[in-house]
């Protein structure tokens, strides 16, 4: 099985075109690893998050490289918005660390460390943390394919990652 | 529609800049600061720094005054379309004339378009379009002979005469053999029209925009302006950007300015307001 990473990121919806892609880098990253995944895709993801996840499904790119035997899974998940003073929910002195612990988590994958995660920290942080604890069921046994993207642009932190499990 | 502006293309949803660029001694705005032709020509080149797509070349004021015949209003724009066309090929070259005779040697020169603003006075003009494969703009005047003032004019429905007038017009340029998509109406603001005549055509602009032919409004710094705000010429720029705008979401294409960048602003601001334009980078609230 498959499983990949995106953040809810609602600049990725067409909807939300501008004649200049703020998130050229993320988009490109979020298809990519999109595309790696197979037909049978199930979404692991809020409300919210399951609009951009459909969205990206629509929009990747089909090889027969990415053929996948079973079900594959899309997560729709990121981390703080508080890394700057310009961010949406403004500068907090604890998202670098939370960011960089839940990024480790994910890297590594550790599902321990991700059902760790301190919800109540997490929605101080405005972090979409929501899918973790199914993702963390899904990580069992699983190793990191790829991290196409980490970084904070507009203070939010995002992460694209492949898992093969 | 695309229009089709002699040898350049602009797609539907493209609005235009065409710069007012004068070799007239006497134009109500500049008063002749553009007379000299090296003065004229550095208003080109400002122009085109600042993004217009189109220069309108004009040698004769609109306004009554001494008369200029065709070879002099000759001598003051053939050469100088020539010089412009010389340097700048991607620039769309219009220019302002009612004269077929005039309209034949600036298209030789490479004129681009031929905008009439005194509402098809010269039969032939169409002809010399349709010869060259030149865009013609179809303005509306009221039937006035060139460079004279409205002066108690009415009209049971001014846009009612202006559709008319400019459609028969964009009839006549194509029966003459004008390509469809180089036919260009405008209801010409102030021609043949008091201030309460220019309102009402701005507040109804989308009914010649429905009509499907590419819109051109002439706005800028006009009398309208100035009575409406009680400004004289060289306060009217604030009043002329909230006409345009108007304009520019009723859905006109191009704008005959001259400010070009504070114009292009305005029409993209109204233009995306409109949802036919994106935002040039929007991220805030979406990240």
């Amino acid at each position: 099985m498959k499983i990949v990473l995106i953040p809810g990121c609602l600049a990725l919806l067409p909807e939300h075109a501008s004649l200049r892609d703020p998130v050229a880098d993320l988009r490109v990253a979020v298809l990519e690893a999109a595309s790696w995944l197979g037909d049978d895709v199930e979404i692991i993801a809020t409300e919210q998050g399951r609009r951009v996840a459909r969205s990206v499904l629509a929009d990747r790119q089909r090889s027969t490289a990415s053929a996948s035997a079973g079900r594959d899974v899309l997560v729709v998940a990121n981390g703080s918005a508080c890394r700057t003073e310009k961010a949406p929910g403004f500068l907090d002195g604890r998202a670098e660390a939370f960011d960089t612990a839940l990024g480790a988590a994910l890297r590594e994958p550790s599902p321990a460390a991700l059902l760790e995660v301190d919800d109540a920290l997490a929605t101080e942080l405005w972090a979409d943390v929501a899918a973790l604890p199914e993702l963390a069921e899904l990580l069992g046994g699983a190793r990191t394919a790829a991290v196409d993207y980490d970084d904070t642009p507009y203070g939010v932190q995002y992460w694209v990652i492949r898992w093969q499990a | 529609m695309t229009l089709r502006l002699r040898r350049h293309a602009f797609s539907d949803d493209q609005t235009l800049m065409m710069a007012i660029v004068n070799r007239t001694p006497d134009s109500f705005f500049d008063r002749g600061a553009t007379w000299a032709e090296d003065a004229a020509f550095d208003r080109v080149r400002l122009v085109a720094e600042q993004g217009a797509e189109i220069v309108d070349i004009g040698g004769i004021k609109a306004a009554p005054g001494v008369e200029i015949g065709a070879e002099e209003e000759k001598s003051r724009v053939v050469d100088f379309v020539a010089r412009v066309r010389a340097e700048y090929p991607d620039l769309v070259i219009s220019v302002d004339t009612w004269r077929a005779e005039v309209g034949a040697a600036v298209c030789e020169a490479g004129a681009d378009v031929l905008n009439d603003a005194w509402g098809g006075a010269d039969p032939e003009l169409v002809d010399v379009a349709a010869q060259y494969g030149a865009a013609i703009v179809c303005t509306h005047t009221g039937g006035v002979t060139p460079r004279t003032r409205p002066y108690r004019i009415e009209y049971d429905d001014v846009m009612r005469a202006v559709l008319d007038d400019t459609l028969g017009y964009a009839q006549r340029a194509m029966d003459a053999g004008v390509a469809r998509e180089s036919i260009v109406i405008d209801p010409a603001h102030d021609f043949g029209k008091n201030t309460f005549h220019s309102l009402e055509i701005t507040r109804r602009l989308g009914e010649m925009v429905e009509t499907g032919w590419p819109v051109l409004v002439s706005l800028s710094n006009k009398d309208f302006v100035g009575e409406t705000l009680d400004r004289p010429v060289g306060e009217r720029l604030l009043g002329t950007l909230a006409a345009t705008s108007i304009c520019a979401f009723a859905g006109a294409r191009i704008y005959r300015v001259h400010q070009v960048e504070e114009t292009r602003q305005t029409v993209d601001m109204a233009w995306t307001i409109a949802s036919r334009r994106r935002p040039a980078y929007a991220i805030r609230g979406i990240q």
